[in-house]
């Protein structure tokens, strides 16, 4: 279980998490939606151990444990993952040793044979060649690239909470379906999925048994939902959907 | 940078002719050879001292080995301590992998080399120095050539008390693959290793060339004063590859002069993850028409080491390329200058100074200053220069991919050296990765 509870954080003396609830279990299935500046990134960038808001007031917990102390490695190691909505570009660092310091931290690759195999079966799973690994980091690598490669960590790491922000935002059509294979996947082995975005098309590539839907408005949830929600959202967009809820 | 008082005594010449007394005797070094030392040590006295770290080189004695180390046959006959400095370089493995060129300056004296023969029937020509000079007029037409014992009192002082050091040929059209290595080990205290190489390339020739340096740990300063003549004949190749991995206390002030005749190339590659305590170069290089010369340096510093790359490129000849990258990880309280220059003196010239750095804390320092100049209307001369630290995003990205601190920071740091060396053999890389891992921890 993952609880955040009254959840504030600030950022050069501008509160932009005031107050925020959330829950997610494992193996459910949250959607975050919001417009711009609404706190989204704010709020997965604090699960997720960002120094910039390491400082926040309230709680998160995970698996009943507060995680104000754990560093974004022991935040992994607990479950949580975030996929970024920018991941960085860094040169040199290439892909297929990072991965592969990423697997031997991992329990069950103990022996370089077996970190091999799961590397180039998830490159396959995400449309990658082996030649795009040789390259550093996000080395040229368009948008649809970057995110594929957050999900292809994601299908090696297997976490019990992955928070993906706007893996659908910047991408050709080829790479989105990837991307949502890749989160029904995942979903379908038990990780609970936390999905940050703007469209509510997103959702129909996606088996949605039970969703919940959350709104954000000026760093607080004011709304939350069904599938219907994101319908609704996607029909009448965020300004009617504050006034219905008095919540402007 | 503090300058480091290293000065007890005070410069004088007769301390440099008892060096010199102490370094020919009974050695039978030709009379022309003892006279060019004398002239050093005449011209030290008026030389400028350039140096903002050794006042006086004379703290540094040179001294002949009193017992020369046995021939060596193999990697076996190595003195234990020698077997495991190139053990932690790595090279020992290589060596047993494939039939290589190894000879090794221990000290101020050289250890001798059966592999010598080996590469003489292949058409190399690998030699003590001071043998050279006496067998071989290709060495002594080479011998002292490309600079000025009164450039600078450190010049005048290597002039006057060199030692060690190799003549390596390669013949006409001879294209070596395989290659050539050779090892500096300073074994004792106070000590000036001075060995002076010349490298002489004939036409068409083609060889690469892998120099190390280290020392086991000794308690007082130790100086390295090498000095490197090469001369690249008409479309030669030559790719030279200096590793260094001094301890802190040794001040490194290696020296190199090229002249690359038309169509030739010298290539230098200098990886210095320990460059000591101090390491200051200011190499020069001439370019004939259509020749190239390139340098890389990738250097790590840490602690108080104080390290000033020079480097001044003539191109003189029409369409001569020059360049000139640097790659430094400054750590602790450290310092890193790069002052490389770029003259075009000639058309359709080419020239490039490029300077990264990573500024790992607070009190690590980086300068650079960068001298392109032409002399014709058509040179394309560029520089540029990146000086940064670890970008917080990059390191909370690993971070947050199960990496911890020091692991994440020393993957980005790999990451910023392993462009610049990829060519280098495996297991010369594996060995880098193992240095940085022991040097980098983060610093969030």
């Amino acid at each position: 279980m993952l609880r955040v509870e009254n959840l504030g954080v600030s950022s050069s003396g501008e509160d932009i998490l005031k107050g925020l609830d959330f829950q997610a279990e494992k193996g459910g299935l949250y959607v975050i939606m919001g417009p711009n500046g609404s706190g989204k990134s704010t709020f997965s960038k604090t699960l997720a151990g960002h120094p910039d808001y390491d400082d926040y007031d309230g709680s998160i917990k995970l698996n009943d444990r507060e995680v104000s102390a754990l560093s974004p490695g022991e935040r992994l190691e607990e479950g949580l993952m975030l996929g970024f909505q920018h991941p960085p570009k860094i040169e040199g660092v290439r892909i297929r040793r990072f991965l592969n310091d990423v697997l031997e931290n991992q329990n069950g690759y103990d022996n370089q044979k077996a970190r091999e195999e799961a590397i180039s079966s998830a490159a396959d799973a995400l449309g990658f060649s082996g030649a795009e690994l040789d390259r550093g980091i996000n080395d040229g690598f368009s948008g649809g690239e970057r995110k594929r490669l957050e999900l292809m960590q994601a299908r090696l790491i297997e976490p019990d909470y992955l928070i993906l922000d706007e893996p659908d935002s910047g991408i050709d059509v080829d790479s989105l379906d990837l991307i949502s294979e890749q989160i029904n996947y995942l979903h379908g082995r038990g990780t609970a999925i936390i999905l940050i975005t703007h469209y509510g098309d997103t959702l129909s590539n996606l088996k949605l048994n039970e969703v919940e839907v959350h709104v954000f408005k000026d760093g607080k949830i004011v709304k939350s939902g069904g599938s219907s929600l994101a319908d609704e959202i996607e029909e009448k967009g965020f300004n009617r959907i504050y006034e219905e809820c008095g919540c402007n | 940078m503090v300058a480091i008082n290293t000065s007890t005594s005070t410069m004088n010449v007769p301390g440099i002719e008892r060096q010199i007394e102490e370094l020919t005797e009974g050695k039978d070094e030709p009379e022309w050879v003892t006279e060019a030392r004398y002239r050093g040590m005449r011209k030290f006295e008026s030389a400028p001292s350039k140096d903002p770290i050794i006042s006086d080189p004379l703290d540094f004695i040179a001294k002949r080995e009193e017992t020369p180390a046995d021939d060596i046959e193999s990697l076996d006959d190595l003195p234990d301590d020698t077997k495991n400095l190139l053990d932690e370089l790595g090279i020992s493995e290589m060596e047993q992998k494939a039939l290589q060129g190894l000879t090794i300056q221990d000290d101020t004296g050289m250890i001798d080399s059966s592999f010598r023969e080996k590469w003489e029937k292949r058409g190399v020509i690998m030699a003590p120095m001071e043998e050279a000079i006496r067998e071989y007029p290709e060495a002594r037409e080479r011998f002292m050539q490309l600079y000025d014992p009164g450039e600078s009192k450190l010049a005048a002082y290597h002039t006057a008390v060199w030692n060690g050091g190799v003549f390596l040929w390669i013949k006409e059209g001879v294209k070596e693959e395989i290659p050539l290595h050779l090892f500096f080990l300073i074994q004792q205290e106070a000590l000036a290793q001075a060995p002076h190489i010349v490298i002489f390339a004939e036409p068409h020739s083609e060889i690469k060339l892998i120099e190390g340096c280290t020392s086991p740990i000794l308690s007082r300063h130790s100086l390295h004063l090498d000095m490197t003549e090469a001369y690249i004949g008409e479309g030669a190749k030559v790719d030279l590859t200096v590793l260094q991995n001094w301890p802190e206390y040794v001040h490194t002030r290696p020296t190199q002069r090229g002249k690359i005749a038309k169509n030739g190339e010298l290539s230098i590659t200098s990886v210095g993850l320990g460059p000591g305590k101090s390491n200051i170069t200011d190499p020069r290089y001439w370019v004939e028409d259509g020749g190239r010369v390139e340098i890389n340096s990738i250097i790590m510093t840490k602690e108080d080491s104080h390290v000033d790359l020079g480097g001044k490129i003539y191109l003189e000849g029409q369409g001569s390329t020059g360049i000139n990258n640097s790659k430094a990880v400054i750590m602790d309280e450290s310092k890193v200058i790069t002052r490389g220059t770029i003259n075009a003196r000639n058309s359709h010239t080419k020239g490039h100074i490029s300077c990264d750095a990573l500024v790992m804390e607070d009190g690590a320092s980086m300068e650079t200053y960068p001298g392109l100049s032409s002399q014709v209307d058509d040179a394309e001369l560029s520089h540029e220069a990146a000086i940064g630290k670890i970008k917080a995003e990059e390191l909370f990205y690993l971070m947050s991919r199960g990496l911890d601190e020091d692991e994440a920071t020393q993957l980005i740091v790999q990451g910023f050296i392993e462009p610049a060396i990829e060519d280098l053999p495996e297991e010369y890389l594996s060995e880098i990765r193992k240095i940085i891992e022991l040097s980098v921890q983060g610093e969030m």
